[in-house]
């Protein structure tokens, strides 16, 4: 076991990692940050998207150990139920939620790209959130909320 | 109880290291005696080893090794660190511009999260017959250099496959530090096809990675690099020298893409579909592939 710290959504965090835990199993068994989603475990599917140093990746497919430092971003760190963030509170106006299971994941992956791109045309945000599976709302709806955030927050 | 949900992660792996040089990798490499394994991005390994299917017990991280991470070009030549990701290939200008098969390669692999983190020399020794990356790089020609117990050597990128999933570079021993290849003349474009049932996120049916230089309007050198069709990603070598030299037609582009599917040998599988109707594509992704590189030569075959 070794001990590890990360910067999670603003607060350094330490806790013992196993060589060859995942990220996704450390963060939730270790940090009891369950708002990362167990998915597929093998990259199909984004429920567990973490935003790690402005990049949103699988946490499945990252070791702890690998993570070592890290600045991450989970969904408890974008807005809370009092103070939503924008594309928390399109993702709720649009309907873009059902069982709401992908939503943590599927939010983070918006908001990387919203980082790199503030206008992201509706072919983009589909390439955007591609490594995102949904299988309740069929898609249009989360391309809708990310398309209306996206303009919220660049002022258009 | 909730033992599918919380059962014990893999015991197997003691250690993970992180060296900040390629001599250090080698040498503990070296200490693990066939035990330590390198790993890069860890898109492959970290479901291996979740699985608890791993048969190595040390990690020998590439992460701290900043000279894996570079991005040159010199004298025409690209030279890209092994731990180089798709996202950063993808996104890079100069080899959209110079090399622009193996950055559109790059961006059909997996979905952004897996392209951010997966390196091009994980795609090469994972030795998959389909990886979208190591195809493109097989069309240019590439050579890698490898650093191991014995020294330095470097090999073309076909010499590193043995197998399916088989490679040649022992990553217990060896390690890849640079993959090289020229840049495109003014005279040469490239292309990369994919056949998939869906958009992203999703293995390919067929893949074909296109390298075509001209002379006026005649082919002076095309590459044609076929996937999965093989145990190993495929040069269709007979079909390339059916054009070299020839005046640039639709009927001799079509006769090329004919030879291609003769000489591919796709397997039936439920993933990808029929061998039968893979083979009969080939044709068509071949076609396309090599109308899309010498459009961009300004020169249109409809």
């Amino acid at each position: 076991m070794q001990k590890i710290k990360i910067l999670i959504n603003g607060e350094w965090k330490s806790g013992w990692a196993r060589p060859g835990q995942t990220l996704l199993d450390f963060l939730r068994k270790e940090l009891f940050h369950t708002e990362v989603k167990r998915g597929c475990e093998r990259g199909d599917c984004g429920a567990c998207t973490v935003i790690m140093n402005d990049t949103a990746v699988d946490s499945c497919l990252i070791l702890a150990l690998q993570a070592n430092g890290a600045t991450i971003t989970t969904a408890r760190g974008l807005g809370t139920p009092d103070n939503m963030h924008p594309l928390q509170k399109a993702f709720a106006e649009k309907g873009a939620i059902q069982c709401g299971f992908c939503t943590p994941g599927m939010i983070l992956a918006a908001q990387a790209l919203l980082n790199r791109n503030q206008n992201p045309s509706r072919e983009e945000i589909k390439r955007g959130l591609s490594g995102n599976l949904c299988r309740c709302t069929g898609y249009e709806q989360i391309i809708d909320a990310v398309e209306s955030a996206s303009q919220q927050l660049s002022g258009v | 109880m909730h033992q599918h949900y919380y059962k014990d992660p893999n015991m197997k792996i003691s250690r993970h290291l992180f060296p900040e040089s390629i001599t250090e990798a080698i040498d503990l490499l070296r200490k693990g005696k066939g035990k330590a394994c390198l790993i890069a991005g860890g898109t492959d390994f970290s479901v291996e080893i979740r699985e608890g299917s791993n048969d190595f017990e040390i990690l020998i991280d590439t992460a701290k090794i900043p000279r894996l991470r570079e991005i040159e070009l010199r004298d025409n030549e690209f030279f890209l660190g092994s731990g180089v990701t798709m996202a950063r290939v993808e996104e890079n200008e100069a080899i959209q511009r110079g090399a622009g098969v193996l950055s559109q390669a790059c961006g059909w692999v997996g979905g952004p999260q897996i392209r951010a983190r997966a390196t091009l020399g994980g795609n090469i020794v994972s030795a998959q017959p389909a990886a979208d990356a190591a195809l493109a790089l097989f069309a240019l020609d590439a050579r890698l250099t490898i650093i191991g117990p014995e020294g330095k050597k470097t090999i073309q990128i076909e010499d590193a496959y043995r197998g399916v999933g088989e490679s040649a570079i022992n990553s217990r021993k060896e390690i890849i530090t640079s993959i090289r290849f020229r840049k495109h003349t003014e005279d040469e474009a490239s292309a990369f096809f994919r056949l998939m049932k869906r958009k992203a996120l999703t293995l390919p049916m067929l893949n074909c990675a296109v390298v075509v230089r001209k002379i006026g309007m005649k082919f002076d050198r095309v590459a044609i690099a076929l996937g999965p069709v093989a145990p190993i990603p495929l040069r269709m070598k007979r079909a390339e020298e059916s054009l070299n030299g020839k005046p640039i037609t639709r009927d001799l582009i079509i006769e090329a893409a004919q030879i291609s599917s003769e000489d591919a040998s796709p397997r039936d599988s439920v993933f990808r579909g029929s061998g039968s109707y893979r083979k009969a594509m080939t044709r068509v992704i071949v076609t396309d592939a090599i109308k899309a590189a010498l459009s961009q030569l300004n020169v249109e075959i409809d």
